[in-house]
């Protein structure tokens, strides 16, 4: 065998409580229930009874321990009594006195034999054991730290069965171990703090574990003593040694033992709420002996602590929920009170980083990171972002192994091994990231896991459970500590506070939405009233002037002329200022009708109207290349007629106005430049250019409403599109407009 | 019966349309109603119009702001009688709005005009509608 394909899994395999054996400083005796007759018995019988068991095997049990000095009726008379009540706990042990020697007989019955066992008395007090456990009781009662309760009963423990070490061992979820009390001779290493990986206690022995609570291994090196069957009891009827206080040592385990230097051992199971959650496990360097009382007044001890534990540990939880609790209770409060995200979460006194374990936390919201503690980089974070929303998590995820999931977090299982993650938002890519560290660097390794296998006197490799440290590491690499179920409710009440907020602010915008839209449907009617309302009367205004002058002018004195004039023009700028501040109105909110616009044609067709307008004067338009845009053609051609009427308008004290539009096609955009050689005007002044009825110092000579850029500045933002200007006084001005290239829909 | 039937509630426009006719001097006739309703009566013969068969006006010029029933309503009811479902119907508006616009057209009008709002484009405006609408146009004239 080579040290690559060695078997890890042999000692899962092993059938440990069928392995025909017993440990050779005890006897046994199995048999059946209805006729008292023997049907296994160990080997070594006949050191007890002076019978071999080959002799014993198929007799009845009163004509065989006739012949000893064993009391045949006081024997009976207690099998009777254990049948009929059906319980045989309270009469164990049972004291025997054969061939002169007292020994301890413990009875059980399992699958359908009762098994007798004896075992030698030993050196104990019972009174002092009785003393023990009453200590051990005012302990538990006395409110101290778990570490010291621990510590204490492994001091307790050791007292009572005299040996080198106790050590409190406790499995993790991964079913590894790790060393949480210690009591030893001063002389030993101490293994405190130590973890083992779960090989080596493999799971059917767990399974015992759990079922036999007391364990002892008198003598490592003592030679085990088969268990004879009746002949013709069937093969595969072993015997059950499940319940059995003698059974025998796997080699493995023995092997194991020697491996630590160990000759004898004992181990005690401390479950929580029926589960096997730690062991404490005895060792000593010489064979050493512990009857059966002791061994029950250290079970009973363990019990103690067991139930202690099951208190402290639910205590333990709910304490950390109340804290979890608690501070998300805070962050209730404050977004409650800010009503802002970010802030709640992040910024106060009281963070998300408080509701877990976690060693970091981040908040992804707005298309921003906020990090707090130990977390992988925002490049890292965006990344399991992608991820998580391509994944099928609706609400949150957890998990200890991130890397099984998602193989790249591996580049960051230092500080992020374990992630605990809540939805925000899936669309608007909003989550809420725990981060915790790999377990696997907090781990102080039991045995030196660059020990290479040792190899039998058969030459066949058999892999040491202390050396499968190796193993073990690989398969805890990327695993933290798991999230317990106060962390996971703690998050998830969280995400309900943070999502009810954010509906708040929904529901919020909605009304103000709904506002905004009835003030739209008012400005609407207003809009349409002074369109048709105000223009009314001032056509019958202008009508009217108009009349006066046509059929009473020649009575009237020049003077008067001028004045009606006056009257006619005013009426002539009311009707336009009329006209802008609906179309103004107007491209706030119609809808968008965009689509590709020949440019030439609509330039052409602006040039041709400004021009008949100018016709009074010397005014060149020249169009250079034009590629489309796309756009809504109306606003279109509203922006293109403003900007270059404006520098039509703006070239009218020039002598050769010239007015130069071109376009050019860039990565993604369209740029329009309309170049004129007019007033100019100072750009320190321009700030306001764009807003609502501004106009600038030097313009105040041209008529205008101060509209039209307002207008142009609008249709440019509603098509997501940039407007800016260059312009000096005297030297014209410059206006660029660039409008996005739509993408294909 | 008229050439034209104009529908105005404003007085003043009606006022400037009557100097405008004058101003024409062609031989056209015209008649102003000031309200949709008594125009629905006069061309479907009803209300103060009961007992009078007249021949239809060979061009309605309808103003679309109507205090009551209002411009579009009228166009409405004359496109679903048979006897005004083919009469030339100009709508003839201060509004340039397009939804006034489009609805207008969707109720059935032959064109729209916007009131130019100065008393020369305004003559100028019914010189050359008259031109077409009375001169070029054929129309199908139910008795």
């Amino acid at each position: 065998m080579t040290l690559s394909n060695v078997d890890l899994t042999n000692c899962e395999r092993e059938p440990i409580h069928i392995l025909g054996s017993i440990q050779s400083y005890g006897y046994l005796l199995a048999i059946l229930p209805d006729t008292y007759t023997i049907v296994h018995a160990s080997d070594n019988m006949a050191d007890l009874l002076d019978i071999s068991a080959d002799q014993l095997l198929g007799q009845s049990l009163g004509s065989i321990l006739a012949k000893t000095d064993l009391s045949v009726n006081a024997l009976v008379e207690l099998l009777n009594v254990g049948r009929r009540s059906g319980s045989w706990d309270s009469m164990n042990p049972h004291q025997f006195v054969i061939n002169e020697k007292a020994w301890n007989l413990i009875i059980h019955q399992h699958n359908g034999l009762i098994i007798l066992e004896w075992e030698p008395i030993g050196d104990h007090n019972p009174l002092r054991n009785q003393q023990l456990i009453a200590q051990a009781l005012t302990e538990v009662q006395a409110s101290r730290t778990l570490a010291d309760l621990l510590q204490n009963t492994a001091q307790r423990v050791k007292k009572i069965i005299g040996f080198d070490r106790v050590m409190v061992y406790r499995f993790e979820s991964d079913w590894h171990g790790h060393v949480i009390a210690e009591a030893k001779e001063p002389h030993l290493e101490p293994y405190l703090g130590l973890h083992y990986p779960a090989s080596d206690i493999p799971r059917q022995a767990r399974e015992l574990y759990k079922v036999n609570l007391v364990r002892l291994i008198a003598d490592a090196t003592s030679t085990p003593s088969r268990i004879l069957s009746q002949p013709g009891w069937p093969e595969d009827h072993p015997l059950d040694l499940t319940h059995s206080v003698l059974r025998a040592v796997s080699p493995i385990h023995i092997e194991y033992l020697k491996n630590m230097g160990v000759q004898a051992s004992m181990s005690i199971s401390l479950l929580y709420r029926g589960e096997l959650w730690g062991l404490i496990s005895c060792h000593n360097t010489v064979p050493r002996f512990v009857d059966y009382p002791a061994r029950q007044a250290a079970k009973f001890v363990s019990q103690l602590l067991s139930t202690a534990l099951e208190f402290r540990k639910d205590e333990e939880d709910q304490s950390n929920l109340l804290l979890y609790r608690q501070h998300g209770q805070y962050i209730h409060e404050q977004l409650l009170i800010d009503e802002n995200v970010v802030q709640a979460l992040t910024k106060r006194s009281h963070t998300i980083l408080d509701l877990t374990k976690a060693t970091g936390a981040a908040l992804l919201f707005n298309n921003h990171i906020y990090r707090l503690g130990k977390t992988p980089s925002e490049v890292d974070i965006r990344a399991l972002a992608d991820w998580l929303k391509a994944s099928d998590t609706e609400t949150f995820l957890e998990t200890s192994q991130l890397a099984a999931l998602y193989p790249p977090s591996e580049e960051f299982r230092d500080i992020g091994a374990g992630l605990l993650a809540i939805v925000l938002s899936k669309e608007l890519n909003e989550y809420v990231f725990w981060f915790k560290s790999e377990q696997i660097q907090q781990v102080t390794w039991a045995g030196n896991p660059d020990k290479p296998l040792t190899v039998g006197e058969n030459g066949q490799g058999r892999i040491s459970p202390r050396k499968s440290f190796e193993a073990w590491t690989q398969t805890v690499r990327n695993t933290s500590e798991p999230w317990s179920e106060a962390e996971v409710s703690t998050v998830i009440k969280l995400r309900e506070d943070v999502l009810q907020v954010i509906t708040k602010q929904a529901n919020e915008i909605r009304v103000l939405n709904q506002r905004l839209q009835l003030a739209y449907d008012e400005l609407d009617a207003f809009s349409y009233t002074v369109s048709h309302d105000l223009r009314t009367p001032l056509s019958s205004i202008r009508c009217y002037s108009e009349i006066l002058l046509e059929e009473y002018g020649q009575d009237f004195p020049p003077d008067a002329h001028v004045l009606f004039q006056k009257v006619i023009d005013s009426t002539e700028r009311m009707r336009a200022l009329i006209r802008h501040i609906l179309y103004y109105s107007r491209m706030g909110r119609t809808e968008l009708n965009t689509e590709p616009i020949d440019m030439r044609h609509l330039l052409e067709g602006i040039r041709e109207e400004i021009l008949v307008t100018a016709k009074d004067r010397s005014l060149t338009i020249d169009i250079g290349d034009t590629p489309p845009i796309t756009a809504d053609e109306t606003m279109a051609i509203q922006l293109f007629t403003n900007l270059l009427s404006n520098s039509a308008k703006y070239t009218r004290l020039s002598p050769e106005a010239i007015i130069h539009v071109t376009g050019k096609q860039t990565d993604g955009e369209v740029i329009y430049s309309v170049e004129d050689n007019g007033i100019g005007f100072d750009m320190k002044q321009a700030g306001k250019m764009f807003d609502l009825f501004k106009r600038l110092e030097n313009a105040r000579s041209f008529e205008g409403s101060g509209v039209g850029l307002a207008i142009v500045k609008r249709i440019i933002n509603r098509h997501q599109g940039k407007i800016w200007y260059h312009s000096e006084p005297n030297r014209g001005t410059t206006f660029y407009v660039s409008l996005p290239i739509a993408t294909t829909s | 019966m008229a050439d034209v039937l104009y529908i105005e509630d404003d007085a003043n426009d009606a006022d400037i349309f009557s100097r405008l006719m004058q101003k024409l001097q062609r031989p056209i006739t015209y008649t102003i109603l000031s309200s949709g309703a008594e125009a629905v009566d006069y061309l479907t013969g009803q209300g103060q119009y009961q007992k009078q068969i007249t021949p239809l006006p060979k061009l309605l010029l309808l103003d679309l702001n109507l205090v009551g029933l209002s411009g579009i309503e009228v166009v409405q009811r004359a496109r679903i009688l048979d006897r005004t479902r083919f009469l030339p119907i100009i709508a003839f508006s201060t509004s340039d709005n397009p939804s006034d616009i489009r609805s207008a057209y969707e109720a059935g009008i032959n064109a729209y005009v916007v009131k130019p709002g100065t008393y020369q484009a305004t003559g100028k405006l019914l010189s050359r509608l008259y031109d077409f609408w009375l001169e070029n146009n054929t129309r199908i004239d139910n008795k």
